[in-house]
């Protein structure tokens, strides 16, 4: 019997991806939320000193696992919301791909310390990022039988973009105005059983 | 596996990027049995060539690691590129230190620890995988800087000469154009 444990901190950002997985296939698993004063200690056990990082253990076997959207694949492939056949999967991975250049760019936004530089990124990131990203993934979810990014279903990709729109809180509304598809996708995956039973209890955090 | 390469000029772009799946390059255009499949994203299209090649590594757990070092190698792409473009001579400065005197030698590090401990001499315990073919592109990139970084870390300094020696990548790097720019670019979507 494999068991996993998950340690994040006790927010969305870059961990939910994971946890939505876990969510939407049922399987269970430890979330650890690691206090920020703790930190330290969790950072070295992690293999690159990041977080997220997922325990999986098998019997007597133990792997780690870093990177948060390599976490998500593995996840995706052994719960089957990783697309259909080699092309899908392909495919599936390149707008995941694309969803984390965008996530980066936001990243980037909420780093910067420096309230000049904080405003030119954010005029960028509404003006030309977001929208030039927003567009690619309209157009494909536009074409869609199923709401979702596939036609066979829901893959990690929805959850993955999902998330993104729930980390940028009320400014999504703007976005949805103009990317109809897009607010589809994140009713859709809101709706979707056991997500929802999963939104409704998850911790309230602000990213 | 042989394949075709369209090089472009920056003029030509334009042209090619209205042919392209998200606006963007690289992308490969996939024929088979007469049907046309086009994917962009470099590292997508890697992982896709990867499995098909059987260069992912033997099993779900090796191909989980092997994506989680080669994302762990674009971090530090990224980071390089946003020091090759930060204007700011301070902020260019304090970020390069950090690329270079932190997050390469730490990362160098643990792909150090995990190659010794492999017993393969690659990042993977099965063997060569398309993180180690990544991960010895961005040593190439480091040039001057390379060789100090890796005498921190012998087992990848190991892992780049044994990559470099493999006969078909060593014929391939023989061959290839030599281009000017050393550094990753990230492609310009904005004109």
């Amino acid at each position: 019997m494999v068991t996993y444990k998950l340690y994040y901190f006790n927010m969305k950002g870059r961990g939910e991806l994971i946890r939505l997985l876990f969510a939407a296939s049922g399987q269970k698993y430890e979330d650890f939320r690691i206090e920020k004063n703790d930190w330290p200690e969790y950072k070295a056990k992690s293999p690159f000193g990041q977080a997220p990082y997922l325990e999986i253990t098998n019997g007597k076997k133990t792997m780690i696992l870093s990177q948060s959207v390599a976490i998500g694949r593995y996840l995706a492939r052994k719960f089957g919301f990783a697309g259909k056949g080699d092309e899908e999967q392909a495919m599936v991975d390149m707008y995941g791909d694309q969803i984390s250049d965008l996530l980066n760019e936001f990243a980037k936004f909420m780093m910067e310390q420096d309230e000049t530089k904080k405003q030119e990124i954010f005029q960028k990131l509404q003006n030309e990022i977001m929208p030039f990203h927003m567009k690619f993934f309209e157009a494909k979810l536009a074409q869609s039988k199923t709401g979702f990014f596939f036609d066979s279903g829901l893959t990690w990709i929805d959850l993955y973009l999902f998330n993104l729109l729930g980390l940028l809180g009320d400014q999504r509304n703007q976005l949805f105005e103009h990317f109809k598809a897009v607010k589809n996708l994140y009713d859709k995956v809101s709706e979707h059983g056991k997500i929802k039973a999963y939104l409704e209890t998850r911790p309230e955090t602000a990213m | 596996q042989e394949y075709e390469e369209i090089g472009f000029e920056i003029e030509q772009w334009p042209e090619y990027k209205a042919k392209s799946p998200l606006g963007q390059a690289p992308f490969l255009e996939v024929v088979e049995n007469g049907q046309t499949f086009q994917l962009g994203q470099s590292l997508t299209i890697a992982r896709y060539l990867a499995r098909k090649f059987d260069l992912a590594g033997k099993s779900a757990e090796e191909q989980a690691k092997a994506e989680m070092y080669a994302d762990q190698v674009f971090d530090l792409l990224n980071e390089m590129v946003k020091v090759h473009f930060e204007k700011d001579i301070t902020r260019k400065i304090e970020a390069a230190n950090k690329l270079f005197t932190e997050s390469i030698p730490n990362s160098l590090k643990v792909f150090d620890n995990k190659i010794a401990k492999n017993g393969s001499g690659y990042l993977v315990a099965s063997g060569l995988t398309w993180a180690d073919l990544f991960l010895a592109d961005f040593l190439d990139r480091l040039r001057e800087k390379k060789d100090i970084l890796l005498s921190n870390a012998p087992a990848v300094k190991s892992l780049y000469e044994k990559v470099l020696d493999h006969p078909k990548v060593s014929k391939w790097i023989a061959k290839r154009p030599k281009t000017e720019k050393y550094l990753y670019q990230k492609p310009q979507n904005f004109d």
